[in-house]
């Protein structure tokens, strides 16, 4: 059984990823929206950027991140003028993990509002809802699934991400060490037992996660064909 | 703009003076519909969908002024342009377009404006109780193309606009369908615009009948002279037809025909009609293609139906020639349709005297 110390990691973790969920549903599922409907310029450059952080190396991004938050660069000078630190703090870890998550949610909402029908969205209108109205009792029901399993997939993200994490955040225990992060460092410090113990936890995490996915996609599914 | 039909109710004309570009061609429409019931007809990919669309509020690129009804929908020299949710169209796509995500009741319910009672008798016209708790997935054809009747309906349109609600049925089924139609054509006070390519729906439900090729208004007025008419009836994409009206006088059990009578004096046999009770008012269809010339009265020949005829006119029409042939006491002309070859083997020229031969098979009912 994992110590005291062990499942303080566990909740510092999951709040995190919660967190990072959280807050980037609403942008990922604008941004999918966007992207599956825009058809104009700088479309093509928007979805590069955007995926970016899936092929980079984390710890490129991390850097990257790093910079951003320098007091130097335009961010991090606003941040400290204002008394924010996010370098090193649980803040960091937050950002990163939103960082290399958000690419996973959007790219699955895209995919599911491109497959919502755009004339069922017309019929909802001339059924007397508005645009914002139409949205979200025809279109984001329809990509509802595409919607739950990016959520999941970012919030797996979440949980395990390491590269980008370690540069902006350290690995400083009780205060920006995850799971993934303790595991390394139980792992490099002959802490093998300690370390499987909480791979365990990320296991059951893990699965308690796509069986949520399975789970909600099987109870849709039955009801139509989308 | 123009002045409405005669007998039009005010409340139920449509006036259309429309563009709308398409993929291939700009759409143009301009006509004033005042029967309640108006036929939309033309080859596909005519702009038929395209017009209902832009009539719900559905093609953002549409110019000029749609009024329905006394309300300007459109009107973009006067900068108006009311969005779809405040047309008050019920629209129904040939393809019924249900709301998958939600049961028959979900979607018969979805307008925010449906009024109770509008409600209550929809689902009673189309009888759809059973099938409330089922989702479109599990409907079929006709059930999807009820449901979405009824959607549109409670609603409380001022303008229904059906986009072949019937093509997709088989006959059966079509027929089951066609009275609920009539229903609503005679029951609720709203205009219809009904896109179907089926010459017998035309005739049975509309007042009016509206006719397009490639983007352009052909023809406008009522459907028994539209679609009897030649150059008309080649949009139509039903192949030449000959419509006529008659009354049925005589079933013939034993010869297995039943014999309905076009005017004094003149009458054809069809195939035995036993559910057409004697003196119902029918419409006939032949296909001009079916009809057989003879220059001398033919003996012994299984033909039921020869009648004398003189060829009032001749016209190439692509590769085949059409003669138009007066039939009788008065009436509409036949339409007859022949090769090049026959017409020169047989010496066919107008004002010649010839007997047109028709099995009764095929004559068919409409």
């Amino acid at each position: 059984m994992p110590t005291a110390e062990e499942w303080g990691i566990v909740f510092l973790t999951i709040r995190i990823a919660a967190l990072a969920t959280v807050l980037l549903l609403p942008v990922g599922v604008a941004a999918g929206v966007v992207l599956a409907r825009y058809r104009g310029p700088g479309k093509s450059v928007a979805e590069t950027v955007l995926s970016l952080p899936l092929v980079l190396p984390p710890t490129a991004v991390g850097i990257l991140l790093l910079r951003a938050l320098s007091r130097q660069s335009a961010v991090g000078g606003w941040l400290a003028v204002r008394g924010i630190e996010v370098v090193f703090t649980w803040k960091a870890v937050l950002l990163a993990t939103m960082t290399m998550a958000f690419p996973l949610l959007v790219r699955s909402a895209r995919t599911a509002f491109e497959e919502v029908d755009p004339r069922l969205v017309g019929i909802a209108r001339t059924l007397g809802c508005g645009h914002l109205r139409a949205f979200f009792r025809v279109t984001l029901p329809l990509a509802w699934r595409g919607v739950v399993a990016g959520t999941v997939l970012a919030f797996s993200r979440a949980l395990g991400e390491f590269g980008a994490t370690v540069m902006v955040a350290g690995n400083i225990p009780g205060k920006t060490q995850t799971l993934a992060l303790a595991i390394f460092h139980d792992t490099q410090t002959g802490h093998e037992d300690r370390a499987m113990v909480l791979v365990g936890v990320t296991v059951a995490l893990a699965f308690a996660a796509l069986w949520t996915t399975e789970w909600v996609s099987r109870r849709r599914a039955r009801r139509s064909v989308v | 703009m123009g002045v409405p039909a005669p007998g039009a109710q005010v409340g139920r004309v449509i006036e259309l003076a429309l563009e709308v570009p398409l993929a291939s061609f700009v759409l143009r429409v301009q006509a004033t519909l005042g029967s309640g019931f108006t036929a939309v007809m033309g080859p596909s990919g005519s702009g038929k969908t395209s017009l209902l669309e832009a009539i719900a509020g559905l093609r953002p690129k549409a110019r000029g002024r749609i009024v329905v009804g006394g309300e300007v929908l459109l009107d973009t020299d006067r900068g108006r342009r009311v969005p779809p949710e405040r047309r008050h169209v019920g629209y129904v796509p040939q393809d019924a377009g249900l709301f998958p995500h939600l049961t028959a009741r979900g979607n018969v319910a979805f307008a925010a404006r449906a009024g109770r009672e509008r409600m209550a008798t929809a689902i009673d016209m189309l009888e759809l109780r059973d099938l409330f708790e089922r989702y479109p997935v599990s409907l079929s054809g006709g059930e999807r193309q009820r449901v979405a009747l009824a959607r549109a309906l409670a609603s409380e349109p001022s303008v229904l606009l059906l986009d072949e609600p019937l093509a997709a049925l088989d006959v059966g089924l079509r027929e089951r369908i066609l009275p609920y139609l009539m229903r609503i054509r005679d029951e609720w006070r709203v205009p219809v615009l009904y896109v179907t390519h089926n010459v017998g729906e035309a005739l049975a439900l509309a007042g009016e009948a509206l006719l397009l090729r490639e983007g352009r208004v052909e023809a406008v007025g009522p459907p028994l002279d539209l679609l009897s008419s030649q150059g008309v009836v080649r949009a139509a994409e039903t192949g030449i037809e000959n419509l006529a009206q008659g009354r049925v006088v005589s079933h013939d059990d034993a010869g297995g025909v039943t014999r309905v009578e076009l005017g004094t004096d003149f009458a054809v046999s069809i195939p035995l009609a036993l559910g057409r009770a004697i003196g119902t008012v029918v419409t006939l269809a032949i296909r001009a293609e079916d009809i057989v010339v003879a220059t001398e009265p033919p003996h012994a020949l299984s033909a039921r139906n020869v009648f004398e005829a003189r060829i009032a006119a001749l016209e190439r029409t692509g590769v085949d020639t059409t003669l138009r042939c007066a039939v009788g006491p008065g009436g509409r002309p036949w339409l007859v349709r022949l090769t090049p070859a026959a017409v020169a083997a047989m010496g066919l020229a107008e004002g010649r005297v010839v007997w047109l031969a028709v099995k009764s098979h095929s004559v068919r009912l409409v």
